[in-house]
């Protein structure tokens, strides 16, 4: 069966063409900029909205650290305009992600531990239901006690509740300085002293065979911040202004999980996983890359949920491999909002 | 009526005669929070475990009572006000923190432990919890999550809902639900997300899992003074827009600097238009730059005089002075009424001209004292209720301010919530598309809306039902309170 692709220019189009979905029993999936089509469970649909036409930037003023930006506008475009005003949004997508598309992935940044997760930015959303509405939730201010969020229960939902058309991003100064250190040596136990000695990383990265830390702020505190890292690893490599991670040896598996448990328990969780790993430590994500053939996603996911976690697939097949909890309040909310059931439907589970 | 007697009987034998009350003084003294808002109970109810509070929850299930969940009731917007036949279930008897994982970065605690004592709990792991409201001292961390409270440090460490892992949520129908996760995703929407802010109305939280925040090495905190509202406003905007996001930014107009000074004395300068509070934290380098930004802009916009407190005890006190501003009011009038409107940062200067001329217009005293980098604004309005007409003027002006604020491009409320006393206000900042989403969502937890019933949304806001009533002034809207609520 061909998949029809529709690609609307302005929100308004959007309702007509979920209206119209709905009335036909036509299955959506919303889709930005392809980054995160793998995540969710594989759910069936008859054509795709593609939201990249929705690219406008709405409003942005530096001294209020908000821009208001259509959801299809692409993250690199994004922080090539906020670098303008000395901003950065805190996501780490790639450069061709849509807005829209991180929001409904909840995909945040792997700075996360200094710069917050993806949902913390997000203070207003403009979502088209499934039955064609447009509706707004939160406000173009930071702080808010206004109402339920739809803010939050649209970051993550993976398209299964409306088609994120805009959002009011907080954003925040670009720091002035990004630095990474490279210890090499058992990944783990360097990068559990690491975390216990440097004061406030950016990030911590344990791999098999390194610990990377993150280090970004004033030029001065990045310095402090070194020498006290060379008191757990002496020959530190020092290299400035290159992305992070620099090292992704998962990256080279056809299966990635972005595995979340009780930071403690990450080196549990990763013991048993080979050596195409990568975790966070102090924030308790993990990247593990597997092999397609074998149980091995399986027995992976058994162990985090064991640790009190879960081990969702970000690329290759597999799926998001969990319940979700109170399944009634889930069904009702993809009920609310997507009466007809065609909006990614069963992408997030069953009852979405 | 419905089986109050019957559902007496059953809370006295789940928990116990001395914890469940319906004297004519109890339902008296919870027939309100501290906003100015009166309802009425039949039962109150004091559970000490989660066991306990599902208990209540179910109880009330079956006898189709409303349950109005309440912390330490010091909310300002009504939302812990009862109205009817409601059986209050309160949290103050729930003040265990349950465990502390420093290695997790988090802690465990009931809704009912107070702010102030999770912070000083965790102080010695070398870790906080962030939000601090005004109230921390009182207000529970229940409340807290409840309310998505911020206070003067959720400027660079954001709001509650950045700081809450997971809840442990009774549902209307009793049954216990775990929503978000100790680690730091967790599987389906993000109901532990939606559930905070929500002001009781989605069910009961019987257990909050906190982030804990690593303390700042270094806090430097300042004192600046200025001889106009203007220069101090000017300063927070010129600050944010100098790339420096302080850990706080807090103005107080003269008004509310004689009432605190009379209080703290915390050494404010009393002959300035207005103050700022200014706190920047982190590694000592970052200190230095950003302590230096700020005063330049201090500077630049004709700053009387920069103080910086030489140390803790110095530090605390020019704080006591801020966090018991609202107290101090006290001295002024005896009753208060105040907003928490939120507005853009660059609108301040022109937001506190119009507030200060709505106060002159209806002849009121207000006083200022406020997130100001944030743009969350808590115009006081201080009145003596007892003299006739004083609280139609205090209600008048109120109005105005929200639609000042709104005009502005703000929003009704930043960390109080909207409780009873704004919820007629929300069309305003909503179309009926918008509040007939969220009703759905309440309605996803609440089909039978016995929960916290007619808060938050106004009447009329339906999911699936798009004919909404139209906003009505704030006067109106307190008149047309719910039958057995009243100001």
């Amino acid at each position: 069966m061909t998949i029809e692709v529709l690609h609307p220019y302005e929100k308004g189009e959007v309702v007509q063409l979920l209206r119209a979905a709905s009335r036909d029993g036509r299955r959506i999936l919303a889709v930005g900029g392809r980054q995160h089509m793998d995540r969710g469970e594989t759910c069936e649909m008859d054509a795709e909205l593609w939201t990249r036409q929705l690219d406008g930037l709405v409003s942005y003023e530096p001294a209020e650290m908000v821009a208001v930006v259509g959801a299809g506008m692409r993250v690199g475009e994004l922080q090539r305009i906020l670098a303008g005003g000395g901003q950065e949004w805190p996501v780490d997508a790639p450069a061709e992600a849509t807005v829209g598309g991180v929001i409904a992935a909840g995909a945040s940044s792997p700075r996360r531990m200094r710069v917050g997760t993806v949902r913390d930015t997000v203070l207003e959303v403009e979502l088209a239901t499934g039955d064609g509405r447009l509706v707004k939730g939160g406000a173009r201010t930071v702080k808010q006690s206004t109402g339920y969020s739809l803010p939050r229960l649209a970051t993550g939902s993976l398209g299964t509740l409306g088609v994120i058309v805009q959002a009011a991003l907080k954003v925040r100064p670009l720091p002035k300085s990004h630095r990474t250190l490279i210890a090499q040596g058992d990944g783990l136990s360097l990068s559990g002293r690491m975390l216990d000695v440097v004061p406030l990383p950016a990030a911590v990265l344990a791999t098999p065979s390194a610990a990377e830390v993150r280090l970004e702020g004033w030029t001065g505190e990045v310095e402090e911040q070194t020498e006290i890292a060379r008191s757990v690893a002496p020959d530190l490599e020092v290299e400035d202004d290159v992305p992070f991670p620099s090292i992704a040896p998962w990256d080279a598996m056809p299966i990635v999980t972005e595995a979340a448990v009780p930071p403690s328990r990450l080196p549990s969780l990763v013991a048993a996983s080979g050596d195409a790993w990568g975790a966070l430590l102090g924030v308790g994500v993990a990247w593990i890359g597997l092999p397609e053939e074998g149980d091995a996603l399986e027995v992976l996911r058994r162990k985090a949920s064991e640790l009190g976690g879960i081990a969702p697939v970000i690329r290759g097949e597999g799926g998001l491999g969990y319940p979700v909890p109170a399944p009634e309040v889930h069904r009702r909310l993809k009920q609310a909002f997507d009466p007809a059931g065609i909006l990614a439907p069963g992408r997030l589970g069953s009852g979405s | 009526m419905t089986g109050v007697e019957e559902a007496r009987g059953e809370l006295v034998a789940a928990l116990g005669e001395e914890n469940v009350l319906s004297d004519p003084l109890a339902l008296r003294l919870y027939a309100r929070d501290a906003s100015m808002v009166e309802g009425g109970c039949a039962l109150v109810a004091l559970p000490r475990n989660l066991n306990e509070v599902t208990a209540c929850v179910r109880i009330a299930a079956d006898r189709g009572l409303p349950v109005v969940p309440r912390g330490a009731g010091t909310g300002l917007a009504g939302g812990a006000t009862p109205i009817g036949d409601a059986l209050v279930v309160v949290t103050s008897k729930m003040t265990k923190i349950l465990e502390v994982r420093p290695e997790d970065r988090l802690a465990w605690v009931e809704p009912g432990v107070a702010n102030l004592d999770l912070a000083n709990h965790l102080r010695p792991y070398g870790f906080t919890f962030a939000p601090d409201p005004s109230s921390q001292q009182t207000s529970s961390i229940g409340g807290n999550v409840n309310t998505n409270a911020g206070g003067p440090h959720c400027l660079a460490y954001g709001v509650t809902a950045n700081h809450v892992l997971a809840l442990d949520v009774v549902m209307p129908d009793g049954t216990v639900e775990r929503l978000g996760s100790e680690g730091p995703e967790a599987p389906g929407y993000d109901l532990r997300g939606v559930v905070v802010g929500s002001e009781g109305t989605l069910g009961v939280v019987a257990a909050v899992c906190v982030r804990l925040t690593p303390i700042a090495p270094e806090v430097r905190t300042m004192l600046m003074d200025f001889e106009t509202i203007e220069d101090c406003a000017h300063t927070v905007s010129d600050i944010i827009a100098s790339g420096v996001v302080p850990a706080a930014v807090e103005m107080m107009d003269r008004g509310i600097v004689v009432a605190a000074e009379n209080f703290a004395h915390a050494g404010y300068p009393t002959d300035a238009a207005a103050i700022l509070i200014v706190e920047v934290d982190g590694l000592p380098a970052a200190v230095e730059e950003q302590g230096r930004a700020v005063e330049e802009a201090g500077r630049r916009n004709n700053v009387r005089t920069i103080r910086v407190a030489a140390d803790e005890d110095e530090r605390a006190l020019i704080w006591k002075g801020r966090k018991n501003a609202f107290g101090a009011v006290a001295q002024i009038a005896p009753h208060y009424h105040l907003h928490d409107c939120v507005v853009p940062r660059t609108k301040l200067v022109q937001v506190l001209a119009g507030v200060y001329e709505i106060a002159r217009r209806h002849d009121l005293v207000v006083t200022n004292v406020f997130h100001a980098g944030d743009g969350n604004l808590h115009p006081l309005f201080s009145f003596d209720r007892r003299v006739p007409g004083t609280l139609a003027r205090v209600l008048e002006a109120a109005d105005e301010v929200v639609r000042l604020c709104v005009d502005a491009g703000g929003i009704l409320s930043g960390e109080h919530g909207i409780g009873l006393e704004k919820r007629d206000f929300m069309p305003l900042v909503f179309t009926a598309d918008d509040l007939a989403a969220q009703a759905c969502v309440r309605g996803a937890f609440d089909p039978e809306r016995r929960m916290n019933p007619q808060k938050v949304l106004p009447d009329g806001a339906r999911c699936g039902d798009f004919a909404m009533a139209r906003g009505t002034s704030m006067e109106e809207s307190l008149e047309q309170m719910p039958d057995g609520a009243w100001i």
